[in-house]
């Protein structure tokens, strides 16, 4: 590359060949040394993801049958239905007025549920009988709108895990956003 | 075998173990219903939060659940098993090029090149959008890897326009230009370049490669002495890229070679104000020195330089003291988490990269794949450390919780009680008997039917109470069981992930100090130069002093 000041003073040799050899060969030792240590370290680190992933789930597991019992256990997931119309940017969820769950989406997060990815949004415990849910949600729509909507479902617990479904929809011409619900027998 | 091996068989059979008992399975079947189980295991996938869907993995159905698995396999450190899967995948009928793709990466990771290509042709002629483009660039890359530069030409040429085409242009430019003395063969393919990266739909992306791109035609336009098409190219540089510093550099040195040293100053006084780490600003510093000399300010070239100097010495201070940090805290610290700075307002973010000499220094230091690696590494085994703490700490009050509840159940009968609501319920629905023959609206009588079956429900529960009550304690007593089992397994994976990180963060350290020496370095021959001009400049003004004299 060409500099503002000419070429670097040329430095002279203070190393004799003979001993050149010797450190190029050490370098060389030193450095295949180093990257046989990175390979068995790469394998010891994937076969510890690999352990700390499953216990990870075991006591995943664990947790959800001590926290929350088959019989009052309530699942709320969320699915978008039109994949382009909405940009969602939050979730906030209510049960009986408390709220429960919100949720502020990433770029990775939208994606997701853009190419049909579901996520769970709240796992809770609910005592039998009539209960109300509130979705708050804020989304920039195609139509580069910014909106909030706040949507009402009643549903009924009875005995047994409650499983719902939230699919958030917004459709042409207005992409006004409207949401579903599903009770999964 | 190694005692390090042998614990980790030893841990991994406790593991087996804990999740034959059906702990997992069961949990997770119950929760998501089977049709949107896909979907929550690719939201999952995504999002990294793995440990709820390695229960569901085994349980998922549908098209996509070969390659779901396949996936969680591969995040979860299971590359053999997760390639055997990957390979059933592609022979299924569905995600045959993702399979193919990633198959092809597996063997790029092992150094198995026939390999890679054999499945980047299958990627490629199975997939279609993305994937395909990938597995194009795949191909181009590995024949350009080679050596094969026509053969990565052919390949990028059957491209569409976009960015996987132009990083292979990009990629076939810097060949290009080590290989040719004269740069227009380079210049023509970071043109073809420049022409597909503006069809790329992701925005950030495609401004990001653009500048990248600018910047390699703008040094090479500067080294062919055609500065005209040089500060063409390097003024699209945008000003807030990581390529800024070297672009300003680059546009006053075009500049100052066509005699214009105002503009030239101007370009390198805005270089300056970036960190001495990035490339061109150390040059940017002298070049101020050199361009007020030219104009014929030899006392402000002599200011600028003498400033050159103690920038260059303030650099070697904070160099060492980095140097000091990664020896006292290590490499991770000193570099990585300090550099984050936890109290950084979002709004902020972007600006302070470019201006943080550490952070500087951490973005020049990761420009060698070996140090993204050694650095992944860490980061890795930090996180895997984390992740154990919080289910250390979950257990903790897990057994605790059960060790409490199993006295409580020990202490307690509840029989009373539950009589007292054996009545209760059995008053009610005597109550709703009796007004049921008095109900006519067909709304009072859905009312009735609804409390109805709520009070025959609790019946039903008041029931079987005693009888799942006798099997409570003995449930919790195989939960306490089972926690304490999975408590040692965190400790000693605990143990084993901090020994791993020890390895890991040594081999970092060798990197970083390795590089803040060349740095150190770097600072030293950027003294030199300027001593050198300093040194010029005074013998200059002395002759010329003797010239006046001797008038």
């Amino acid at each position: 590359m060409k500099t503002l000041f000419g070429k670097q003073k040329s430095q002279y040799c203070r190393i004799s060949p003979w001993n050149r050899g010797l450190w190029v060969s050490g370098i060389l030792a030193a450095l295949v040394t180093t990257s046989v240590a990175a390979t068995s370290l790469d394998e010891q680190i994937e076969r510890l993801t690999a352990e700390v992933t499953r216990h990870s789930a075991s006591v995943h597991a664990l947790e959800q049958q001590l926290l929350h019992p088959v019989n009052t256990r309530v699942a709320v997931f969320l699915t978008l239905q039109n994949r382009q119309a909405l940009d969602l940017d939050s979730v906030e969820l209510f049960l009986n007025d408390q709220p429960v769950a919100s949720h502020l989406y990433s770029a990775t997060e939208r994606a997701s549920l853009e190419q049909g990815g579901v996520q769970q949004l709240f796992i809770g415990n609910l005592a039998d009988g009539s209960h109300q849910l509130k979705a708050v949600v804020n989304a920039r729509s195609v139509n580069k709108r910014f909106v909030r909507r706040e949507l009402e479902h009643r549903f009924e617990k009875r005995s047994g895990t409650l499983r719902l479904q939230m699919t958030l929809d917004a459709r042409a011409p207005d992409y006004e956003p409207d949401v579903t619900f599903r009770e999964w027998k | 075998m190694t005692g390090q091996k042998r614990q980790l068989y030893r841990s991994s059979w406790l593991l087996a173990l804990a999740m034959s008992q059906g702990m997992l399975a069961a949990s997770a079947d119950e929760l998501v219903p089977a049709e949107l189980a896909p979907g929550v295991a690719r939201y999952a996938l995504d999002t990294g939060h793995l440990a709820p869907v390695i229960a569901l993995a085994p349980t998922l159905t549908g098209d996509s659940a070969d390659y779901l698995r396949a996936r969680v396999l591969l995040s979860s450190g299971q590359t053999q098993e997760a390639k055997a899967v990957l390979e059933g995948v592609f022979a299924s009928n569905a995600h045959r090029a993702e399979a193919a793709l990633e198959l092809a990466r597996l063997a790029v990771a092992e150094g198995d090149s026939s390999a890679a290509v054999r499945w980047y042709q299958e990627a490629s002629r199975v997939g279609f959008g993305e994937i395909r483009q990938q597995a194009v660039f795949g191909l181009a890359e590995t024949a350009r890897s080679q050596g094969q530069a026509d053969s990565a030409g052919q390949y990028l040429a059957s491209m569409d326009d976009g960015y996987w085409a132009a990083v292979g242009y990009m990629n076939l430019a810097a060949d290009f230009a080590k290989q040719d003395l004269n740069p227009s063969r380079a210049l023509v393919a970071l043109r073809v370049a420049m022409a597909m990266a503006v069809k790329d739909q992701d925005r950030t992306r495609s401004r990001d490669l653009l500048d990248q791109l600018y910047l390699r035609a703008g040094f090479l336009s500067v080294r062919t002495e055609e500065y005209d098409k040089a500060t063409d190219f390097l003024e699209k540089v945008s000003l807030e890229s990581y390529a800024t510093p070297q672009a300003l550099y680059l546009h006053g040195l075009a500049l100052s070679e066509r005699g214009n040293y105002r503009a030239a100053m101007q370009s390198w006084h805005r270089a300056k104000k970036f960190p001495l780490a990035f490339p061109g600003v150390s040059d940017a510093w002298l070049g101020m020195g050199r361009g007020y000399d030219l104009a014929g300010y030899p006392g402000q070239a002599g200011e600028s330089w003498l400033a050159a100097n103690a920038a260059y010495e303030g650099e070697r201070v904070t160099l060492g003291k980095l140097a000091e940090r990664v020896r006292q805290d290590g490499a991770y610290k000193a570099l990585v988490e300090d550099a984050r700075g936890a109290d950084a307002q979002w709004f902020l973010a972007d600006s302070r990269t470019l201006t943080q000499p550490r952070l500087a220094y951490l973005l020049r230091f990761l420009e060698q794949p070996g140090a993204q690696a050694a650095v992944q590494r860490v980061a890795q085994l930090d996180d895997l450390s984390l992740t154990l703490e919080g289910r250390k700490h979950d257990l903790d009050v897990f057994i605790r919780a059960m060790e409490g509840h199993l006295g409580e159940v020990g202490n307690r009968s509840g029989s009373a009680e539950q009589a007292m609501l054996k009545d209760m319920n059995e008053q009610l629905r005597d109550s709703l008997a009796r007004i049921r023959d008095k109900v006519t609206l067909p709304d009072q009588s859905s009312k009735l039917g609804n409390l109805e079956r709520r009070l025959q429900a609790s019946a039903q529960r008041l029931g079987s109470l005693q009888q799942r009550a006798s099997g409570q304690s003995r449930v919790i007593d195989a939960q306490l069981r089972h926690a304490r089992q999975l408590h040692a397994a965190t400790r000693r994976l605990q143990a084993q992930v901090s020994q791993v990180r020890v390895s890991a963060s040594a081999i970092l350290d060798r990197k970083v100090l390795a590089f803040v020496a060349t740095e150190q370095q770097r600072m030293v021959h950027a003294l030199d130069k300027t001593e050198q001009q300093i040194a010029h400049l005074y013998e200059y003004l002395a002759l010329e002093n003797i010239e006046e004299g001797t008038r």
